[in-house]
């Protein structure tokens, strides 16, 4: 391959597409944010003397947050293309080629870069960093309810701290397997050069950051009122920070659409040749299930707050009683997606702990049908028990029952999945690793949150425990004892293929049984409290629920420390680690056969595919 | 979108169809959005909460009355025409008539821009305020989310034509394929959001 | 080389399946003792029949769920006992041939089912009864009305107020709605739990068969002080009720 120069040979916008960086982003978000606010504080209208709950101000607040949006997109460079469209000027092959991050070194990292790799790697740190915001925020929920009275954090502050531990780590366990390793590892293991649609991979990272920054600046703007689900008409009265929470949404769903029809396409069109589905990995399965259950559900949730803006800046009625506005309205919309959503969470971790399980007992994958048959079902069953959320509200209690039913008939698949786990290392020759510790750690932790599932969606036992802290504790084991567990072990496992550096084994292994330890202990603790009677989203509780509190405190700091000794692991690990092999686990799957630093286009010669990865021991196939 | 990031280049019918198919996916997304819309507009008429779809006259403020929907029908009906222009366009570059493409692209385009000062018109002369209650909150939420698609449908259609005289499709025209495929949607979300208005 | 002229021994004849069982046979009451007595120890003591059947179901639901959690944990606990193997190179191998097996794939998924079977009818059983109780015409009404940040409630002899009495053994249908966000009324003891929304009247129902002092505590996030949106019910004998009402009826009328 002769080698290109990574100068653009177009002349007239040489300069721009080289000049521009997530510093220019960031400048050019910010200015243009800080014009409009002025424009609109001088330029809008005064409320009306009959519009509750400050109109204006929301008005100024989201118009000054779009223009963010707009300024942060344009200097990251993401109109770029869309402009070169319509003009019918066309990137050239070196434009392409600059894109891609050819000989550019570390700053291809901050820049607009259509590389998978580059990409995946934004991801991993993006996730790693939202995590820890996440985990703080965790922290500090955790502190004020070491004690009965709570006190440390203000009231407001502390409702304000909850709702966005819970929003930041949803989307956080949301991108955490697909992001980082859908991306990075994903094109490579189906055999193919990159995505489908390089552009717009770029785009789905930086939108996350654009989305971020409104969350962020919200705080400082009085924070949410709300949980993590932002409910109606609460929502409406809450403090300027609402209209974060609103943008950070709004914008997020725009990057799981554009993710869900890259990684979509991706894997339909460009596997290997020879990769029929029969031959394709379970992770890709995974992968392909998760993004495209969040296509067809985010933007219902996208659209549920576009609405919720709408009430609090112009008026409207959507959850307005007294407008004719109804809250089990948005109950609907938020759960039609708030459903899927935690299997869009799930369903990659399990998945890519379904492909590590034959590398780690050298046994074939036990019943790949079954598998995929599982996965099959999850998501598609997962479109139709929202409503379980919505039990105790009162909208349509002749309406408790189908659900209930299709809220039982989810633990059929799940119990698929566990089969094939357990039928995996059934007689295997187990290396003893944290990947496999992790497989392990899911059996345990998600038999938890799957049974105290069942419990829940049972309408009469529901009807005592809903709004406690029993459902916190239940979706904690499932999102992160189960969730969290199998990102931690993709992470583990895959460092080698991202890094070329083997993750420091003794810190990985401390961290695992910390976070792991700990998290037990917390959680046990949550249900006990959920279970005498505690409700969630409080700040201060009745001295009853002392003990198992404070539990769940110290449950809480062991696994902050485990997460920090993870961090340090990682950093660490990263700069000067043990340098690793091309395979040093052995696996069969096609990622692990390039070696480290992967060429731009991932392979000299595209691999012809003739069997599946799961040929251990006799079972060859 | 034309040029792919790597040296190896692949048959335009593989690269169309694999855009075609991001596209499709794209627009699941939309219909999704779309579906939803319909819901709200349903569900809160089903509601009718404290009164409030349509709300009766008080002292100060006169009886809120649906608008007929014959605006909306009729937005759809540019966008159609619109449609049908471009498909004229499209079957023109089948059968290698570049004069064909370009007049259709361009009747399009204009159609699309009457579209959206229509449909601008509708918005800014409603005899209503978003705080009238449930439906004219629906009603808002309807005709500018409809703006906005004809908003894209504009730069595309800008873009369709000004890349078809440019020579742009002479060798391939995957692309006028795609855009077909958006304007089919975009029609077919005005007629629904047309049809939920019509009940009123 | 000899050749082995013994038969493979049947499948539950195999030295791991025999270990699998025996963990599974201790397991088994393990887990369900351990998990059904934390739950039902953490909930105390119930206050209405409806709670008495909730605690009955999270114990019933473990039992029935144990058998499947010790079957996982036992085969978990069995492959983990056999070779393990540590170091930075691979294993060799397994010498498994197994990549499917219809019949365990058939039994896995008829016995979830029929679980799930179970847990639908046993849950149903129960929401029919909760459904008849709310449209029970014997039973007397009050109006629960929740604001930021407190409870009111509307006897049915027009007394008003922010306490809650019940009498005894008698039924009453709670009509529940909220003035301003959605709230959720949660008569704790009695596990009973209704929204409370802006714009509409929900119902919930209950039979509260002790005397004594409970927990009313919102359980849906509504503002500031959420935490402390809470009040108690007293559940009284008839008689006194009677004698409590129509003091609070006559206090509205004089007031």
């Amino acid at each position: 391959m002769t080698t290109l120069t990574n100068r653009p040979t177009s002349a007239h916008k040489k300069a721009l597409i080289e000049h521009l960086n997530i510093f220019t982003a960031l400048a050019l978000g910010a200015i243009s944010a800080f014009v409009v606010w002025r424009l609109a504080l001088q330029f809008l209208p005064q409320d009306a003397e009959t519009s509750p709950f400050f109109n204006r101000e929301d008005k100024i607040t989201l118009l000054s947050m779009i223009a963010w949006f707009v300024g942060f997109m344009t200097g990251i460079g993401a109109l770029i293309a869309p402009f070169r469209w319509v003009t019918g000027k066309d990137l050239s092959h070196e434009e392409n080629m600059f894109y891609a991050g050819k000989d550019m070194g570390v700053k291809r990292y901050f820049r607009y870069t259509t590389d998978h790799k580059v990409v995946g790697i934004q991801y991993l740190v993006m996730t790693m960093f939202i995590f820890f915001i996440g985990g703080t925020l965790a922290m500090l929920i955790r502190t004020n309810l070491g004690h009965p009275e709570g006190g440390w954090i203000h009231p407001q502050a502390y409702n304000s701290i909850v709702g966005t531990h819970g929003i930041i780590m949803i989307v956080a366990t949301i991108i955490m397997v697909t992001g980082p390793f859908g991306n990075f590892i994903m094109p490579i293991m189906i055999g193919a050069r990159d995505m489908a649609f390089p552009r717009l991979n770029a785009l789905s990272f930086w939108l996350i950051v654009a989305a971020a920054v409104p969350l962020l600046w919200g705080q400082f703007l009085g924070g949410i009122s709300t949980g993590w689900t932002a409910y109606n008409p609460l929502a409406s009265q809450a403090p300027l920070g609402m209209d974060g929470y609103i943008m950070f949404i709004c914008i997020f769903a725009i990057s799981t659409m554009v993710a869900g029809a890259n990684i979509t396409t991706t894997v339909i069109r460009m596997r290997a040749k020879g990769m029929t589905w029969n031959r394709t990995p379970i992770f890709i399965y995974g992968t392909v299930a998760s993004v495209g259950l969040a296509l067809p559900a985010f933007p219902v949730f996208f659209l549920s707050q576009i609405m919720s803006g709408m009430d609090r800046a112009l008026g409207t009625g959507f959850y307005d009683a007294a407008h004719g506005g109804s809250g089990w309205l948005y109950e609907n919309l938020f759960w039609i997606m708030g459903h899927p959503e935690v299997y869009v969470i799930l369903i990659p971790a399990v998945a890519a702990l379904m492909e590590m399980a034959p590398v780690f007992s050298r046994n074939p994958l036990f019943s790949f049908n079954v598998a995929v048959l599982g996965i099959a079902g999850i998501s598609g069953l997962s479109v139709l028990v929202w409503a379980h959320h919505m039990y105790m509200a009162g909208w349509a209690p002749l309406l408790n029952a189908p659900f209930m039913l299709t809220t039982e008939l989810i633990s059929i698949p799940t119990g698929m999945l566990f089969l094939v786990l357990v039928g995996t290392l059934w007689r295997g020759r187990l290396w003893i690793t944290v990947p496999l510790a992790s497989i392990f750690a899911l059996l345990w932790n998600f038999m938890i949150g799957g049974i105290t599932g069942i419990y829940l969606s049972d309408v009469p036992a529901d009807a005592f425990l809903h709004g406690s802290m029993y459902v916190t504790a239940h979706f904690h084991y499932t999102l992160m004892g189960a969730g969290l567990t199998g990102a931690i072990a993709s992470l583990v496992y895959w460092f080698p293929k991202m890094t070329g550096r083997m993750l420091d084994k003794k810190l990985s292994w401390i961290s695992f049984w910390m976070v792991q330890i700990g998290f037990n202990v917390a959680f046990i603790g949550m249900f006990i409290v959920g279970l005498a009677g505690q409700p969630r989203r409080v700040e201060g509780y009745s001295a009853i629920f002392s003990r198992g509190n404070l539990i769940t405190t110290i449950g809480a700091y062991v696994i902050m420390a485990g997460m920090l000794i993870l961090l340090h692991a990682v950093v660490s690990s990263w700069r000067n680690g043990v340098k690793a092999p091309m395979n040093p686990w052995q696996a069969k799957t096609l990622e692990w056969s390039v070696a480290y630093p992967i060429p731009l286009e991932n392979f000299d010669v595209l691999p012809i595919v003739s069997s599946d990865a799961y040929g251990y021991g006799k079972a060859k196939s | 979108m034309s040029v792919e990031t790597h040296a190896h280049h692949e048959h335009p019918d593989v690269v169309g169809s694999r855009n075609r198919l991001g596209v499709i996916l794209i627009l699941v997304a939309d219909i999704a959005f779309a579906l939803s819309m319909l819901f709200v507009y349903f569900y809160l008429r089903m509601q009718n909460v404290n009164d409030m779809w349509l709300p009766a006259a008080t002292e100060e403020t006169p009886a809120i009355l649906p608008l007929s929907s014959s605006s909306g029908w009729t937005v759809t009906a540019i966008m159609a025409i619109g449609l049908l222009a471009h498909f004229y366009g499209l079957k023109g570059v089948r059968e290698k008539n570049q004069t064909q493409l370009n007049l259709g692209g361009l009747v399009a385009f204009i159609l699309s821009v009457v579209g959206l000062s229509y449909q601008f018109n509708t918005i800014a002369t409603a005899p209503f305020t978003f705080g009238s209650g449930a439906y004219t909150s629906c009603f808002y939420l309807i005709t500018i989310m409809n703006f906005v698609h004809i908003a894209l449908t504009v730069f595309i259609s800008l873009g369709n034509w000004n890349r078809t005289r440019l020579g742009l499709y002479k060798a391939d025209h995957w692309h006028v394929d795609i855009v077909n495929v958006w304007w089919i949607w975009m029609t077919v979300s005005s007629l629904l959001g047309a049809f939920a208005l019509s009940f009123t | 080389m000899s050749l082995d002229t013994q038969k493979s021994p049947q499948w539950w004849k195999k030295k791991d399946v025999k270990q699998t069982f025996i963990f599974w046979l201790i397991f088994t009451p393990l887990l369900g003792y351990i998990s059904s007595t934390i739950q039902i120890r953490s909930i105390g003591a119930p206050a209405s029949e409806t709670m008495a059947g909730v605690i009955n179901l999270i114990g019933l639901f473990t039992w029935v769920a144990a058998p499947v959690a010790a079957l996982v944990g036992a085969m978990c606990l069995t492959t983990l006992l056999s070779k393990r193997h540590y170091g930075d190179n691979p294993p060799p191998e397994a010498e498994n041939e197994i990549r499917n097996s219809p019949r365990t794939n058939a039994i896995w998924i008829t016995v979830s089912s029929v679980l799930c079977l179970f847990a639908l009818v046993t849950g149903l059983v129960v929401l029919q009864k909760d459904a008849e109780a709310i449209t029970d015409s014997a039973a007397m009404d009050i109006n629960v009305t929740g604001q930021q940040w407190a409870w009111n409630y509307d006897y049915p002899n027009g007394a008003r107020t922010e306490v809650l009495y019940l009498p005894v053994n008698k039924p009453v249908v709670f009509h529940i709605t909220s003035v301003d966000v959605k709230h959720s009324f949660w008569v704790v003891q009695m596990g009973i739990k209704m929204d409370a929304n802006p714009g509409y009247v929900t119902e919930t129902a209950v039979t509260p068969n002790k005397i004594g002092v409970f927990d009313i505590r919102c359980a849906e996030l509504c503002g500031l002080l959420h935490a402390y949106m809470q009040n108690k019910v007293h559940v009284v004998s008839q008689a006194d009720y009677d004698a409590w009402v129509s003091n609070r009826a006559k206090m509205e009328a004089a007031a």
